[in-house]
């Protein structure tokens, strides 16, 4: 025992002090203000809006801006909590709709000052909400192929055709956003009793559940299903990797759900000036049209899509889901979802 | 003491597949604690982050994940600084075959957590550690080609 503790607190004494040499030799020379972001990975990445606006803000605000990335909002909300005080986070982005109240939850957010009539339309009723702004969102809707010979389905019921049968990929609500737009789409446009007897039909056209919407989509890409649930801006995407894309996205009698990503500054941030600038950065012109073309969403300010290939998009029927059940709520509908589909 | 590691192999030369198969481990954990060393590993939460995302569709007992996300996520930085600790611990105690038998314990535990934790893409690799780790402990596997097989010479006991 005596031997085995002592060789324990020496290995980690030598670590510890490995630690400290390190930390002297190696100070940060960088003496520029630092602005943290947190954001999803599908922003940061190469492919995302983040890079681009991280060179265009560093070019004219003298400072450093780090991002920290999280797979989804979840633990988003996780790791901004987790931070060590001087270590705080200045710029959150990437909640929608849904997680607005998770967000709430022990942590206080800045107000965030922005003109209104800049704003399209539709998301202008979501500025009520001074400490989270929308910064883009989307219309969700159901991805197929164009087909001559065939009509696609236009309603919910139309999804139950045997030639569906297992043919269609979908997000699972317990761990994605889309999955749980999906379902409480379902139960708004159905009504819960009739919601869930659908879903019970509708389990045996579903080939998988993905984890999140890459998965979903992935299946769909590959040929492997033969429609998704994925955002009406989808066939963009794909019109822009092949000119011959034949993908559709299928205006649904319905009505189709709409998600809006939001920001907010934790009230705790140390470098809140830039915070705002950069939010100011997101919100112009040229952001925003940078957060469209990569991320493949509606910008939030007005005539940015002018003579892009989203000023094509047809309109979309939507519906009102500005109505979001609380955390319990959704838990119960979660749990009676998981209870349908162990009795497949 | 270094005589006795040689002579080791005299002894009890049966176990040097055993013992190969230790100093193998050894260096892996070795490899991965540098990797944690020189990356970022107790700079960001990178941790708490692949944890927090699993969390929720975790189905293990409520009282664990309650203490992962008070305990673990909250103090990340604590934790990530043990964990690297444990894994220059089993890797220094594999490689010289000391205290390879309480060590190998502290193996199983970490990999239990990693198995629970990190998701189904890694579970194999850790039910393998698993097992290899406990037949570490099992064998005594130190005293082939390794400092223990001095002191089980001299002392015996269930430590070597």
């Amino acid at each position: 025992m005596k031997h085995f503790l002592t060789f324990v607190a020496l290995v980690f004494f030598g670590l510890f002090l490995a630690l400290f040499v390190r930390r002297n030799q190696n100070p940060e020379n960088d003496s520029r203000p630092t602005l943290r972001i947190y954001a999803a990975s599908s922003f940061i990445k190469q492919w995302g809006p983040g890079p681009w606006l991280k060179e265009k803000f560093e070019s004219t605000c003298d400072c450093v801006v780090e991002y920290h990335d999280a797979a989804d909002s979840v633990s988003l909300i996780q790791r901004v909590k987790s931070e060590p005080k001087n270590k705080s986070v200045d710029l959150v982005l990437g909640f929608d709709q849904y997680d607005l109240e998770m967000a709430q939850v022990g942590l206080d957010w800045k107000n965030v000052k922005v003109d209104p009539q800049q704003f399209e339309e539709p998301v202008r009723p979501l500025l009520s909400r001074t400490s989270f702004t929308p910064y883009d969102w989307g219309v969700l809707a159901f991805i197929g192929h164009r087909n001559a010979d065939k009509s696609l389905p236009s309603n919910t019921d139309d999804l139950l055709a045997p030639e569906y049968a297992s043919n269609i990929s979908l997000q699972d609500p317990r761990t994605s956003s889309t999955g749980l737009q999906f379902l409480l789409w379902l139960i708004q446009v159905k009504g819960e009793e009739k919601a869930f007897e659908y879903l019970q039909k509708f389990n045996s056209q579903v080939k998988a559940w993905g984890a999140n919407w890459s998965l979903a989509y992935g299946l769909f890409q590959k040929d492997q299903v033969k429609l998704t649930f994925s955002y009406v801006t989808s066939p963009v995407a794909s019109l822009k990797e092949n000119p011959q894309s034949d993908i559709v996205a299928l205006p649904f009698a319905e009505g189709h759900p709409v998600q809006y990503e939001f920001l907010g500054i934790p009230s705790t941030c140390l470098n809140c000036d830039l915070a705002e600038k950069f939010v100011t950065l997101m919100l112009s012109h040229d952001g925003q049209r940078v957060i469209m073309d990569k991320n493949y969403m509606f910008p939030v300010i007005k005539s940015v899509t002018k003579g892009t290939m989203f000023e094509a998009i047809p309109e979309f029927k939507t519906i009102d889901m500005t109505v979001i059940p609380n955390q319990a709520e959704r838990e119960r509908i979660l749990k009676k979802w998981s209870q349908v589909r162990r009795s497949e | 003491m270094f005589a006795s590691f040689i002579d080791s192999v005299k002894y009890v030369g049966h176990l040097i597949p055993v013992a190969f198969l230790r100093i193998f481990l050894g260096y892996y954990y070795l490899q991965q604690a540098l990797l944690k060393f020189n990356g970022d590993f107790l700079a960001r939460p990178r941790l708490a982050a692949q944890i927090a995302d699993i969390l929720p569709s975790l189905s293990s007992p409520e009282w664990y994940k309650i203490l992962v996300e008070r305990l673990v996520i909250q103090h990340w930085q604590g934790f990530a600084f043990i964990i690297l600790g444990v894994e220059f611990t089993i890797a220094f105690s594999y490689l010289l075959g000391y205290v390879v038998r309480p060590v190998a314990i502290m193996g199983v535990v970490v990999s239990l957590n990693y198995l629970i934790l990190l998701g189904s893409n890694t579970d194999d690799l850790y039910r393998t550690f698993i097992a290899v780790h406990l037949m570490m402990a099992w064998i005594g596997a130190g005293r082939c080609l390794g400092f223990d097989y001095y002191f089980f010479k001299r002392r015996r006991g269930l430590w070597w």
